[in-house]
C-alpha cells in the first residue's frame, strides 16, 4: 500500500509504530528522537534545491575570479569612465557644431582641454611655432599681434583650414574637430579674453 | 549507569503571557506610526499641519517637530523591529525553550528583569526618538545610555536562556534551539560593535567609525539585524509551532542541519549589498553580491522545511486560522528571500536601490513573515495560556489548533484583511520603485530624461497612496487580533503548563570533546584555505588553492576509510550546548572579520581615492548634527554612485564624477543614506563666497535654502518634504558644540587646530553665522544668527567640499 503524503494518516497521534510502518511504505526515515512531541522525518534534499545551492556557489567562485583574479572583468569605475567619456565626446561634438568665440574662451579655461591641446601642439605645431609659442618659421602666437585671425573662432578656422599660400597647412582633416578645438584652447590660454573678441 | 529521579515541573508561563501582551500593544503602536508616516509621504500636512485643521485654527502649526516624518520613521522601524518582533520573539522562545528542555526557566528574577527592562527601553526609545535624540544610523538610532541598557538586558536574556539550557532534562537540543542560540550570540556581537561610540554628553555620542568604515560596519549590522533578529528567531519559532499546529513531523532533519549552518555562515557576509555601486571598495561589493546569491538556497531550505511539514495537514488550512497564518507567513519568507538575492545583483540594485522597491521588500518580510508568524503563534498560544469554563476541553480538535478562541471568524477576517493589505502594499511598492528607478536612471542621449526630481516623486503618488491603504488594512486586521484576544482572555484564568520529567543526573560529554574532532578540524581548515585562496596574493593564493582541494580530498578519504559518519558526530555535538554555541559563534564571526578588519585597520590616507574632505567649521558641524538629529538621512542620500545617471544628476559636472571615499572621511556617522525620497545632497555645497571669511554658496543660495526649509513647496512645487520652521526659532548650544568638536579632534582624529579653545570656536561660529545672516538680510530675510536655521544652511552649503590630494594636479598654464 502506498501512502499519499498529502493526506492525514487515519490516527495521527498513534506514535512511532505507525510512523515506523510509514517509513517502510514510502522509504522515508523518521528520526528516532522526539522533542515535546515533535518528530522529524529525514527526507532527502530535493535535487532542484541542491542544484540551486551548488549553482550559486559555482557562480560566486566564477564571478570572483572573473573580476578579481583574471583581470578580464571591467571594474565599475572603468565602465563608468568609458560611458562618461562617450557622453562627453557627444557633448563636445554638439558644442563644436555650434562653436563660437564664447565657448572657445571657456575651453581655454578648462585645464583638461588645455593640457590635451598642449599635447597635440607639442606633437605637430612646435616645429614652426616654438615650444613657448614664440614663433619661428611660423608667427609668434603668444604676443599681442594678430596677423590672420581676428577672433577666437578665427584661430580655430586657421588651424582647421590652414592659410592658402603660406606654410600653414589645413589640420582639420588630420586632427579632427576635437583636437583642433583643444589646440585652439591651448593657444588662447596664453591670452586674455578681452585682448580680442 | 545513570541515576534518575522523577519530578513534576510547572513552566513559567507568566513571562510568556507578559510578552504576549507587550507584543500586541507595541504591534499596534509600531504599525500605527507606520500608517501615519505612509500618509505623510503623500500629504505633507500630516507632519503637523493637520492639527491646525482639526482644531479649527486654534493651534497654528506649519509642522510639529515631534511629528515629522524624519523623526517618526526611526520610531516606526525601531518599534516594529525591537518592540513588536522583539517581544513576540521572547514570548515564543520562552514558551518553546521550556518545553523543548523540559525544565522551568532558570530564574524568575531574570525573566522579570528581562521583561520590564525591555519595556523600559521601548518607552525610552519612544520618548527620545521623536525628541530628536538619535545616533543617526538606521535601526541603531537609540542614544548611548539606551544602548547600554539594551546590551545589559540582552545579556540578562542570554544568561537566563543558557542557564535554562544547561539545566535541561533533554539530552540533545532541537533545531529551534539552534536558531535561538545563533540569534543570541550574533545579535550581541553585531549590536556591540555597531554601537561603539564616544559620548559627548548624556544624550549624544559620535560613533568611533567614520565614512566608509562606518558605512561598512553599519550595514554589516543593519543587514544582519534583519538576519538574526527578524529571521533566525522566527525560524526557530517556526520549527516549534508549525509542527505543533500541524501535528506532523518536521519535513527533513538533514535539511535543517544543512540550511542552519549555511544560513548562519553565509548571512554575515552579505551586508555590503546595501552599498552596491557606491564608493565602497569593489571587492567588498562583490562579496556582498555573491554571498547574497549563495544565501538563496539556505533561506529556501527554511521555507521548504516549514511548508512541507504541512504535508498531510493542508486540508486543515480551510478551518484553522493558525495554519493559514503559518502557511502564508512561510510563503512570504520564501518570496522575500528570493527577492533579496535578486535585489543584490548589482545591475538590479542600480535600479532598485534608494527606491520604494526596497521598502516593499522589507515589508514583505516584516508584515508577511514576522507579522503573520506572530499572529499564528498568538492565536495558538492564547487558548493554551488562558482558560475559561466555556472553552472546549480540547484546544486541538479536528478543525483547528486553537479551539477556545473567542471567534474563529474574526481570526479568519484578520487573515484576509492582512493578506490583502500586504499584497496591496508590496504591489504598490514594486510599481513605485520600478517607476521612479527607471525615471531617475533614464538617460536620453547625453542628458537626463527627467532632470526634475520632483517629477519622479509625483509619478509615484498613486502607488504611495495604495501603500498607505494597504498598511491601513493590515493595521485593521491587527486590531481584530487585539479584540479577539482580549475577548478570549476576558473572564478567564491563567494556566501554567506542567509536565512530569525523568531527571537524568549523569554528566554530558566534555566541551572540548565536542570541538576537537575530525569534522570541525576539516571544516576549519577548509575555511582558512579558501580565504587564503580568494584573498591572498601570489604564494598564499597557491597555498590556499592546493590546501582547499587537499583538505576536501583528505576529508573524503578519511571518512570513507574510517567509516565515521558526520551524523554520529553531529548527534554528539547536539548534546553539548556550549560546544554548539562556540561553533556557531565561529561561523558567524568569520564573515565580519574578513570584511571589516581590513577596512578598519587600513590607513585612512590609503582609502580616500585622491580626494579628502575639507573638515567642517564649528558652525557647519553644528548644522551637521542638526541634520542627523532631524533625520534628514531618512530621505536624502549623500552618495553619488558609480552610475552615469547618478553622475549626471548630482555630479554636478562629469569631471567631479562619483563620490570618492575621501569625501566623507570625517563624517561621524556617515550619511550615505538608504532611500531617496528627496534628491541626493552629496555635492550641494560650494566654494567660499568672495568677500567672506567662511560663508560658502553652492548649487543654491542661502535665500533658497531658507525659504525651502521654511516652506519646501515655495521653492519646489509638488515636494512632499515637511516644513522645518522651528529651525529659525531654536538656537544652537555653544558649550555642547565645543564638547562635540573636542571629541572629534582629540578622539576621532579630525584635523582641527589643537589650540582651539571655547573662545576661538565661539568666534568662528560668530563670524560665519553673521556672514550668513547678513547675506539673508540683504534679501529682506531676518533670521537670528545663532539660530539652528543658520547652522543647517552653513552645513548644506559645505556639502561635498573636498581637496584633491596626491594626484598630479593638472598643471595650470601661465596666463
Amino acid at each position: 500500500m502506498t501512502m499519499n503524503p498529502n493526506q492525514d494518516t487515519p490516527k495521527e497521534t498513534s506514535g512511532k509504530t505507525e510512523a515506523g510502518r510509514r517509513r517502510k511504505d514510502s522509504g522515508v526515515v523518521l528520526m528516532d528522537h522526539e522533542y515535546d512531541g515533535i518528530q522529524e522525518f529525514d527526507q532527502r534534499l530535493p535535487n532542484w534545491w541542491l542544484i540551486t545551492l551548488y549553482g550559486a556557489i559555482v557562480f560566486a567562485v566564477g564571478y570572483w575570479f572573473f573580476y578579481f583574479q583574471s583581470n578580464v572583468g571591467e571594474s565599475d569605475v572603468e565602465k563608468l569612465d568609458r560611458q562618461l567619456a562617450v557622453i562627453q565626446e557627444k557633448n563636445l561634438e554638439a558644442t563644436l557644431a555650434m562653436l563660437d568665440n564664447d565657448n572657445l574662451w571657456e575651453m581655454s579655461e578648462d585645464p583638461a582641454m588645455v593640457a590635451a591641446g598642449r599635447e597635440t601642439y607639442t606633437a605637430v605645431c612646435v616645429a614652426c611655432h616654438g615650444a613657448e609659442l614664440e614663433g619661428g618659421v611660423g608667427f609668434n602666437l603668444a604676443d599681442a599681434e594678430w596677423v590672420h585671425p581676428q577672433d577666437a573662432i578665427g584661430v580655430y578656422k586657421v588651424i582647421e583650414e590652414g592659410i592658402a599660400g603660406s606654410g600653414m597647412a589645413a589640420w582639420g582633416g588630420v586632427l579632427g574637430p576635437k583636437r583642433v578645438a583643444e589646440v585652439t584652447a591651448y593657444v588662447l590660454s596664453y591670452h586674455e579674453p578681452d585682448a580680442i573678441p | 549507569m545513570s541515576q534518575t529521579s522523577v519530578q513534576t515541573i510547572e513552566y513559567d508561563d507568566r513571562t510568556v503571557r507578559r510578552f504576549l501582551y507587550a507584543t500586541i500593544l507595541f504591534g499596534i503602536v509600531g504599525m500605527a506610526v507606520g500608517v501615519l508616516i505612509a500618509f505623510q509621504l503623500n500629504f505633507w500636512q500630516m507632519n503637523g499641519k493637520f492639527l491646525e485643521y482639526l482644531t479649527f485654527g486654534a493651534l497654528k502649526a506649519e509642522g510639529i517637530q515631534y511629528l515629522t516624518f524624519s523623526r517618526l520613521r526611526p520610531l516606526h522601524t525601531n518599534a516594529a523591529i525591537f518592540a513588536f518582533v522583539g517581544n513576540m520573539m521572547f514570548a515564543g522562545i520562552y514558551y518553546s525553550l521550556q518545553r523543548l528542555c523540559k525544565v522551568r526557566l532558570a530564574s524568575d528574577f531574570l525573566s522579570g528583569l528581562h521583561f520590564w527592562g525591555w519595556q523600559a527601553i521601548i518607552v525610552a526609545a519612544a520618548i527620545t526618538l521623536p525628541a530628536g535624540f538619535t545616533r543617526g544610523k538606521e535601526y541603531a538610532e537609540l542614544i548611548w545610555p539606551i544602548n547600554i541598557a539594551v546590551a545589559f538586558i540582552w545579556i540578562v536574556f542570554a544568561v537566563n536562556f543558557f542557564w535554562t539550557l544547561a539545566k535541561r532534562n533533554e539530552r540533545s537540543i532541537y533545531v529551534a534551539i539552534w536558531f535561538y542560540i545563533a540569534t543570541i550570540i550574533t545579535v550581541a556581537m553585531l549590536y556591540i560593535v555597531n554601537h561603539l561610540s564616544i559620548p559627548t554628553g548624556i544624550l549624544h555620542s559620535y560613533p568611533i567609525f567614520g565614512g566608509v568604515q562606518d558605512a561598512l560596519v553599519q550595514w554589516w549590522y543593519g543587514h544582519n539585524a534583519v538576519a538574526f533578529f527578524l529571521t533566525t528567531p522566527i525560524l526557530g519559532i517556526m520549527y516549534y509551532f508549525v509542527p505543533k499546529a500541524a501535528r506532523r513531523p518536521v519535513y527533513s532533519y538533514r535539511l535543517s542541519v544543512i540550511h542552519f549552518w549555511s544560513l548562519v555562515f553565509i548571512y554575515i557576509w552579505a551586508g555590503p549589498h546595501h552599498l552596491l555601486n557606491t564608493a565602497l571598495p569593489a571587492w567588498l561589493q562583490a562579496l556582498g553580491m555573491i554571498f547574497s546569491l549563495m544565501l538563496w538556497a539556505p533561506s529556501w531550505g527554511g521555507m521548504l522545511n516549514g511548508l512541507l511539514t504541512l504535508r498531510g495537514a493542508w486540508h486543515r488550512l480551510r478551518t484553522d486560522p493558525v495554519l493559514k497564518f503559518f502557511a502564508a507567513g512561510v510563503t512570504f519568507y520564501g518570496m522575500a528571500t528570493f527577492e533579496g538575492p535578486l535585489l543584490s545583483i548589482k545591475s538590479v540594485n542600480g535600479l532598485a536601490h534608494y527606491s520604494g522597491w526596497i521598502i516593499g521588500h522589507v515589508h514583505s518580510g516584516t508584515l508577511g513573515w514576522n507579522g503573520f508568524m506572530a499572529a499564528g503563534m498568538i492565536y495558538w498560544l492564547v487558548p493554551r495560556l488562558w482558560r475559561k469554563d466555556s472553552m472546549p476541553a480540547k484546544v486541538h480538535d479536528e478543525q483547528t489548533s486553537c479551539a477556545g478562541l473567542h471567534s474563529m471568524a474574526l481570526a479568519n477576517m484578520h487573515f484576509w484583511l492582512g493578506l490583502v493589505g500586504i499584497l496591496l502594499y508590496i504591489g504598490a511598492m514594486w510599481v513605485s520603485g520600478v517607476t521612479q528607478g527607471l525615471m531617475l536612471n533614464a538617460v536620453d542621449g547625453t542628458v537626463l530624461a527627467y532632470p526634475d526630481f520632483v517629477e519622479t516623486l509625483n509619478a509615484i503618488r498613486a502607488p504611495m497612496l495604495f501603500r498607505a491603504i494597504g498598511g491601513t488594512f493590515y493595521l485593521l486586521g491587527f486590531f481584530l487580533l487585539a479584540y479577539n484576544i482580549l475577548r478570549t482572555i476576558w473572564g478567564s484564568r491563567v494556566v501554567n503548563g506542567r509536565t512530569e520529567v525523568t531527571v537524568d543526573h549523569t554528566r554530558p560529554q566534555s566541551f572540548a570533546g565536542s570541538l576537537v574532532n575530525a569534522p570541525v578540524t576539516y571544516t576549519s581548515l577548509l575555511i582558512i584555505f579558501a580565504c587564503l585562496w580568494l584573498f591572498g596574493g601570489g604564494l598564499w593564493m597557491l597555498v590556499g588553492g592546493f590546501g582547499t582541494v587537499g583538505t576536501v580530498v583528505l576529508a573524503i578519504v578519511h571518512f570513507e576509510v574510517s567509516g565515521a559518519r558526520w551524523k554520529d558526530w553531529y548527534a554528539k555535538l547536539l548534546q553539548n550546548s556550549a560546544g554548539f554555541t562556540a561553533l556557531t559563534f565561529l561561523s558567524v564571526a568569520i564573515g565580519g572579520a574578513v570584511q571589516i578588519v581590513p577596512t578598519v585597520t587600513v590607513e585612512r590616507a590609503r582609502n580616500i581615492e585622491g580626494r579628502i574632505q575639507v573638515p567642517y567649521t564649528p558652525l557647519e558641524l553644528a548644522g551637521r548634527d542638526l541634520y542627523v538629529s532631524n533625520g534628514c538621512y531618512t530621505c536624502h542620500s549623500q552618495m553619488i554612485r558609480t552610475m552615469v545617471p547618478d553622475v549626471l544628476r548630482y555630479g554636478p559636472s562629469p569631471e567631479q564624477g562619483y563620490s570618492r571615499l575621501g569625501e566623507s572621511i570625517y563624517d561621524f556617522p556617515f550619511q550615505w543614506g538608504s532611500r531617496r525620497i528627496g534628491p541626493d545632497l552629496a555635492r550641494e555645497g560650494g566654494p567660499i563666497v568672495e568677500g567672506n571669511q567662511l560663508m560658502r554658496s553652492g548649487l543654491r543660495n542661502n535665500e533658497w535654502h531658507y525659504l525651502h526649509l521654511m516652506d519646501p513647496r515655495s521653492t519646489s512645487p509638488g515636494s512632499n518634504m515637511p516644513a522645518y520652521p522651528w529651525l529659525a526659532e531654536q538656537e544652537i548650544d555653544l558649550d555642547q558644540l565645543f564638547r562635540r568638536l573636542r571629541v572629534q579632534r582629540d578622539v576621532l582624529g579630525v584635523p582641527y587646530d589643537p589650540d582651539w579653545g571655547k573662545d576661538q570656536v565661539a568666534e568662528l561660529v560668530e563670524i560665519q553665522s553673521l556672514e550668513i545672516a547678513r547675506d539673508l538680510r540683504e534679501k529682506s530675510i531676518f533670521v537670528k544668527p545663532e539660530s539652528e536655521m543658520v547652522a543647517i544652511i552653513a552645513y548644506l552649503q559645505k556639502l561635498g567640499v573636498y581637496e584633491e590630494t596626491n594626484q598630479p594636479r593638472t598643471e595650470l598654464v601661465q596666463r
